[in-house]
């Protein structure tokens, strides 16, 4: 096999590849999400000799699809139709270069120092506290430009989520996001027209670009190849985009490599890689999410929720009690698809859309786990998960605070979304039920919001499969830079915590190259 | 020998109720079979009528053209998925008949009446499994419904025409698929990055959900 000419720095996209080829570089990074971007470009910078490879193509703004579904069905694995076993919930993972930062809606949060105690008093880390990892969000903050949202691309439904909570005296803000030059368009899902939008294929990968980095689209990684307590690079596939048709083979050499494709593929590579670095028993396990409850208010006058950031304010205010709360916007079929009913009723409420607006809250559910597992055919993984009963009334009472902020917002309808719930409430005494109405999680429409921990990072090895710097307790030269590490989840948005983590991952990794 | 043949007549008649006799549909689609065509029909205009506050109807909407293009990009697994549930949807009223005389027909024979019926038991029932199958097809109803322009642009919710300012990356991507000669971009055509300026309501449409787009 012989490597086709190539300058470094370039990037490479599958109507290029004509042969099997190998490459020799100081690092491979697997996956070109927030994660594997930051380490690929800090590591660049650094001087090393980065390969980042991603399993899925480029997008364009004229590859968007502006329509949810037929967009999901190309950006996201089996077609954005995951869902976890045992408690039924879809989930997603992008497949495009640039990951989940092409098509998600660029909230960033700081984890809150009372998360990044609880880690390092109950996994035995060190220098992972607040203070510790400032340093490295301020770097990635600094790059990307995030701020909260300006005022005037809010839009009407994220102002009225402030004045309910203004009202009930609950603290809000708005979002601060990747976002340079943000017009309000509500497109984050399905990629970002105007490019305002700091996602990392139009930010940290040219980048790294710049800086010397080679960057290989729509190569699917299927091994990580040890011997000897080392490991010795990759190997894998080209594969067509959209149908996932392998065809070259091909092989990176490398002095380490680091995996950052993601909570629900990294512990599938190791597995299928002979069980790599699983001497803990970790990999796969711990698989944590922040399943997601959403509603929608219907006011007496326009929202005009077409227009506005997707998802620019947020309440915190009862982040110690397990749930956040926070505004939303989707193409309107994905945001329909949640509404009850049929025939002329359910024509009725589509028609109220104009007027309302939907808000969600997403759940710290630390004590519902579930496992990655490796399917015997192909890199998708098998999702099993269940909600702790306990959990669930986090969740319920979480839809009840969205309720109650709707009506104190000047809402004369909710609509909850929940079985056995009356499919429309008109008063927070009416909404009294979600409280008091004994709720079964098949009850709620759940989404699988971020997934964590599956390759979590402990002080003990024999409790986790990496350190707090992201490297693997069993192999000097592997290391995961994904929200696999995170040891439980952040209780907030995790897309920043993992830049950082990841910034402090190619610090690290620098040094003892 | 009756025996046999009397057996023999009760899986043709059975196979025929499940298999035959679907109309030829009006145009051609990529993946739907002809039953798929008749069920999906006769779902989308009991889901959504003629009329209404929303005028379209399911059928107005080409929710079956949608479908067929959703299956066409969709993953292997997904759309054998999608379409074990056709399936099922689509002969369930075989064992479980619907309300009335002739409820032991497919659904798409059934009166427009009695299919609203049996939309409603799989909606409320009290078998969450049973709810989740309805949850998933209407999810795909409604996702085709949306898709129309002439829908969109009744509520209101058509996507604006935005312009793409032309940046680094557009440089360095091609189009999916295409090889990097195709980029027909270069330094010179780079302009001036987003400045923030908030989208007016009054912002014409996007040409795909303008007015005579369909």
């Amino acid at each position: 096999m012989s490597a086709p000419s190539r300058r470094a720095g370039d990037l490479r996209v599958f109507a290029q590849y004509d042969r099997d080829f190998t490459e020799e570089v100081d690092v491979a990074v697997v996956g070109s999400g927030p994660g594997g971007a930051v380490v690929a470009k800090e590591l660049a910078d650094a001087g090393q000799r980065v390969a980042l490879l991603e399993e899925g193509p480029p997008f364009t703004p004229a590859d968007f699809e502006i329509d949810g579904a037929l967009s999901m069905a190309r950006t996201m694995r089996e077609g954005g139709l995951r869902a976890t076993r045992g408690t039924m919930m879809p989930t997603m993972q992008a497949i495009a270069l640039g990951g989940g930062s092409l098509v998600n809606s660029a909230i960033c949060n700081r984890a809150p120092d009372f998360v990044l105690e609880d880690w390092c008093t109950q996994f035995e880390l060190e220098h992972t506290t607040a203070r510790d990892l400032d340093p490295h969000y301020d770097a990635v903050g600094r790059f990307l430009g995030i701020a909260p949202t300006p005022e005037d691309v809010l839009g009407e439904r994220n102002l009225l989520f402030k004045r309910g909570c203004d009202a009930l005296g609950y603290a809000s803000e708005p979002i601060a996001r990747n976002v340079r030059g943000c017009r309000g368009s509500g497109e984050c899902f399905t990629g970002c027209r105007t490019r305002a939008k700091q996602s990392m294929d139009i930010s940290y990968i040219p980048a790294a670009l710049r800086s010397g980095a080679s960057v290989l689209t729509s190569v699917r990684v299927e091994q990580v190849l040890a011997e000897g307590g080392r490991v010795l690079g990759l190997a894998g596939r080209v594969v067509a985009p959209f149908t996932g048709r392998p065809s070259h083979r091909f092989r990176v050499n490398a002095r380490a490599v680091v995996l950052a494709a993601g909570c629900m593929a990294t512990p599938v590579i190791l597995q299928k890689s002979g069980n790599l670095a699983n001497r803990s028993g970790q990999v796969g396990e711990n698989l944590q999410f922040h399943p997601g409850v959403a509603m929608m208010g219907v006011f007496p006058d326009a929202v005009n929720p077409q227009f506005g950031a997707t998802q620019a304010y947020q309440s915190r205010h009862f982040l110690r009690d397990g749930f956040k709360l926070e505004t939303l916007w989707a193409p309107p079929a994905l945001l329909a698809v949640r509404l009850p009913g049929s025939g002329a009723a359910l024509k009725h409420r589509l028609a109220q859309i104009p007027y309302a607006a939907i808000w969600d809250a997403i759940g710290s559910c630390n004590r519902s786990t579930g496992r990655v597992l490796t399917r015997r055919r192909g890199l998708d993984p098998t999702l099993s998960w269940r909600l702790h009963p306990a959990d669930l009334e986090i969740l319920a009472k979480a839809l009840w605070a969205l309720s109650e902020i709707f009506f104190a917002a000047g809402a004369h309808t909710v609509v909850p979304g929940v079985h056995g719930i009356p499919e429309e409430l008109h008063s927070r005494s009416e909404a009294e039920v979600l409280r008091t109405h004994s709720l079964a999680a098949s009850d709620m429409v759940l989404g699988g919001n971020h997934a964590f921990c599956s390759t979590r990072m402990h002080g003990d090895p024999r409790r986790g499969v990496v350190d707090e710097h992201g490297k693997c307790h069993d192999f000097e030269n592997l290391w995961i830079a994904d929200t696999g590490v995170f040891p439980r989840c952040p209780s907030v948005n995790p897309m920043w915590t993992a830049m950082a983590l990841a910034h402090r991952t190619a610090q690290t990794l620098a040094d003892r190259l | 020998m009756l025996g046999w043949l009397l057996l023999a007549l009760a899986v043709g008649c059975g196979a025929a109720r499940v298999a035959v006799g679907y109309p030829r549909p009006q145009r051609r689609f990529m993946r739907l079979a002809r039953g798929e065509v008749a069920f999906l029909s006769a779902a989308a205009e009991a889901n959504y009528p003629p009329g209404g506050d929303v005028e379209a109807s399911g059928l107005d909407a080409e929710i079956p053209a949608y479908v067929d293009r959703l299956l066409n990009v969709s993953h292997p697994r997904s759309r054998l998925q999608i379409r074990m549930l056709f399936f099922l949807f689509e002969h369930a009223t075989l064992l479980f008949p619907a309300p009335g005389r002739g409820g032991f027909r497919r659904f798409s024979s059934l009166w427009p009446e009695q299919r609203v019926a049996v939309l409603e038991a799989w909606a409320g029932s009290r078998f969450w499994q049973r709810r989740l199958v309805f949850a998933s097809l209407r999810a795909i109803l409604t996702l085709g419904y949306f898709a129309h322009p002439a829908v969109l642009r009744q509520l209101g919710l058509a996507p604006f025409v935005l312009e793409s300012p032309i940046c680094e990356a557009d440089l360095l991507y091609p189009r999916v698929g295409a090889h990097p000669t195709s980029i027909p971009y270069a330094r010179d055509d780079l302009t001036d990055p987003s400045d923030g300026t908030p989208i007016a309501l009054d912002t014409p449409l996007d040409p795909r959900f303008a007015e005579g787009a369909r």
